[in-house]
C-alpha cells in the first residue's frame, strides 16, 4: 500500500503532537489532548465513513480497528493511538475501489437499508473473520462457530432497519467461504 | 482550562505527578469506558486524566499464576478473562460475568480495575470478584496494602482508595484443594441480553468434593444495594451440604437468606418489588445448574 506522510496542522493553543497510521497512511497531527479518535478520524482527516451515533458506547456505528482490535472510536482517546495502525471502513476496500470479502458479503446478502450502522458492522464483520482465521491457522479453531456465537460478536452494533437476520447471514457465509 | 492527559511511565512517575503535576482537580482512567461518557454527560471541561495504562509493569497487565491462585494486575482487560483459558477452568463465574459485560468492543478496553474502582453496584466482574472473595493489592500514599474485597467498597461509587490510592492487583484464591465439582457461574437479568445494566445480578461459585459435598461456596449480588454484596450467611448455610441432594425446603430457605442481604431501590429500570422477586427466581436457577 501507498504510505504518505500528510501533515496537518490544528489550531489549537493547548495541542499535543499524534502519529499514527490510517489504512495504510501515515499522519503526523496536532489534535487537543482530550480529543477522541472518532473526532479525529472524521473532522480532522475527514474520513466521514466511521459514524457517530450515540457517542457513548452503545451503538457500534464508530466501531474501527486498532491494532486489528475493534474498538469504539467514541470512547477511545486519541493519543492512545499513538504509533499504532487504525482500520476505518475506508481501509476495507481494495485498490481500484473493489470490495473487500466483508462488503461483498454484505452487498449479496442485501444486509443492508439505511446504512448507517454498515461502517461499524463492516469492521466489527472484519475484526470476527480475523479472528476466525488466525484460530484456524493456529490450531485453536477446530470447532466452528454457531449462529448464536456470531450473534453474540455483533451485540455492540446495533441496527435500526434491518433486524439483523440478513446481516448474520452475511456473517455466516463469509465465515464458511474462509473455511 | 482544559481535560489534559498526562500518561506516566512507571509507578515513581505516577506518584510524582501526583504529588507535583494534577493539581487538585484528576481522575485515573484507564479503558476510560466509563470516565469518558461521565466527562460528555456531565460537561466536564477542566480536569486533568491520569492515564495508567503506560504504567511499564508487565503484572498490570497480565494474569499469574501464584501460591496462592492467580494475580490479575488492575490493567487487565475484560476480554482477558474471556480468552485466557486457566480462567474458565477454575473459575467458570469470572468468565461468564466478563462475557456479559457491555460489548466486544468494550470488553477490548475496558480493564477489571475500571470495573471495581468505578464501584458501581451493578458491576459484573467485580460482583464475580466478590463471590470469589478476591484480594485487592491497593497502593495508597501511606504505602502499599492488601485488603479483601469485601472491604474495598465504602458506599456507592465509593472504595477505599479515596481520590488518590491505586488498585494494582487482585489475588483470585486457589480453589480447594479436594475440589472436583464447580458449580460456578453468574446469571444477570437486564431488561434486554446484550448491552445491559442489570436489573439484578448472582454471582456463585461453589467448590464440590468429588461425590457433591459443597466445600466452599461463595455468593455474591450485584444492583440490589448501595454496593455489591457478599450473602455471606447465605454460602454458610450451603456448605456441608451435597449439591445434588439439596431439598425445595432449604432451596427456599437459601433464597430468603440471600434476599436477607438485598435492599433495592426502585428507579427507571426496575422497582424494587420486582429486582426482589428476580433475585429470588435466580436462586432456584443455581440449583439447576448443578445438574449439568
Ligand atoms: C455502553 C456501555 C455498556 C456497559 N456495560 C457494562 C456492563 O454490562 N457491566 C458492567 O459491569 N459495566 C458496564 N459498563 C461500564 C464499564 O465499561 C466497566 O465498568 C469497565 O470495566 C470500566 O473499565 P475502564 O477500564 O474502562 O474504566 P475507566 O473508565 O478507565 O475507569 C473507571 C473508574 O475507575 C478508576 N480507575 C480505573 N482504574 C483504576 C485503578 N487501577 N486504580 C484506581 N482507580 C482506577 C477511574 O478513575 C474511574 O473513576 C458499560 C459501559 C458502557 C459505556
Ligand atoms: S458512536 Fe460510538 S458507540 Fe455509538
Ligand atoms: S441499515 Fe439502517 S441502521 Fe442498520
Amino acid at each position: 500500500m501507498k504510505k504518505t506522510v500528510k501533515r496537518v496542522k490544528v489550531k489549537q493553543e493547548e495541542s499535543v503532537s499524534l502519529s499514527l497510521t490510517v489504512n495504510g497512511n501515515r499522519h503526523v497531527l496536532k489534535v487537543r489532548p482530550a480529543a477522541l479518535l472518532l473526532d479525529v478520524l472524521r473532522d480532522v482527516l475527514k474520513l466521514k465513513g466511521t459514524k457517530p451515533g450515540c457517542h457513548e458506547g452503545e451503538c457500534g456505528a464508530c466501531t474501527v480497528l486498532v491494532n486489528d482490535i475493534p474498538v469504539n472510536s467514541c470512547l477511545y482517546l486519541a493519543v492512545r493511538a499513538e504509533g499504532k495502525k487504525i482500520t476505518t471502513v475506508e481501509g476495507l476496500t481494495g485498490p481500484g475501489g473493489a470490495l473487500s470479502a466483508v462488503q461483498n458479503a454484505l452487498v449479496e446478502e442485501g444486509a443492508v437499508q439505511c446504512g448507517f450502522c454498515t461502517p461499524g458492522m463492516a469492521i466489527s464483520m472484519q475484526a470476527l473473520l480475523n479472528t476466525h482465521k488466525s484460530r484456524k491457522k493456529s490450531g485453536r479453531g477446530t470447532k466452528s462457530l454457531s449462529r448464536d456465537d456470531i450473534k453474540k460478536h455483533f451485540e455492540g452494533n446495533l441496527c435500526r432497519c434491518t433486524g439483523y437476520v440478513k446481516i448474520i447471514d452475511a456473517a455466516e457465509k463469509l465465515l464458511a467461504q474462509s473455511e | 482550562m482544559a481535560i489534559q492527559v498526562l500518561r506516566p511511565s512507571n509507578l515513581p512517575e505516577l506518584k510524582k505527578v501526583l504529588r507535583t503535576g494534577a493539581g487538585k482537580n484528576f481522575r485515573f482512567i484507564a479503558g476510560g469506558t466509563d470516565v469518558l461518557p461521565q466527562i460528555a454527560k456531565d460537561d466536564i471541561r477542566d480536569l486533568t486524566l491520569i492515564d495508567i495504562t503506560g504504567i511499564n509493569s508487565a503484572g498490570f497487565f497480565a494474569v499469574k499464576r501464584y501460591s496462592g491462585g492467580y494475580k490479575a494486575g488492575a490493567g487487565v482487560k475484560v476480554d482477558d478473562l474471556i480468552t485466557n483459558k486457566e480462567i474458565g477452568l477454575h473459575y467458570p463465574v469470572l468468565k461468564e460475568a466478563a462475557l456479559s459485560l457491555a460489548s466486544n468492543q468494550i470488553r477490548q478496553v475496558a480493564t477489571i480495575g475500571g470495573n471495581l474502582c468505578t464501584a458501581s453496584p451493578s458491576g459484573d466482574v467485580a460482583c464475580a470478584l466478590m463471590a470469589l472473595e478476591a484480594g485487592c493489592g491497593i497502593s495508597l500514599p501511606a504505602g502499599k496494602k492488601q485488603v479483601s474485597i469485601l472491604k474495598f467498597f465504602t458506599g456507592v461509587r465509593k472504595t477505599v482508595l479515596g481520590k488518590t490510592g491505586l488498585l494494582l492487583s487482585v489475588d483470585i484464591p486457589q480453589n480447594h484443594n479436594k475440589s472436583r465439582q464447580l458449580v460456578s457461574g453468574f446469571i444477570k437479568v437486564g431488561s434486554r441480553r446484550s448491552m445491559e445494566c442489570s436489573v439484578v445480578s448472582l454471582a456463585f461459585h461453589l467448590q464440590c468434593d468429588a461425590k457433591g459435598t459443597i466445600l466452599r461456596a461463595g455468593i455474591a449480588i450485584g444492583a440490589v444495594a448501595p454496593t455489591i454484596r457478599f450473602a455471606r450467611s447465605a454460602a454458610m448455610y450451603l456448605e456441608g451440604k451435597n449439591i445434588h441432594e439439596i431439598r425445595e425446603m432449604e432451596k427456599l430457605e437459601f433464597a430468603e437468606k440471600v434476599l436477607g442481604y438485598a435492599s433495592p431501590i426502585s428507579d427507571l429500570r426496575a422497582s424494587d418489588w420486582y429486582r426482589k422477586e428476580v433475585l429470588r427466581n435466580i436462586c432456584f436457577e443455581l440449583f439447576d445448574r448443578a445438574g449439568k
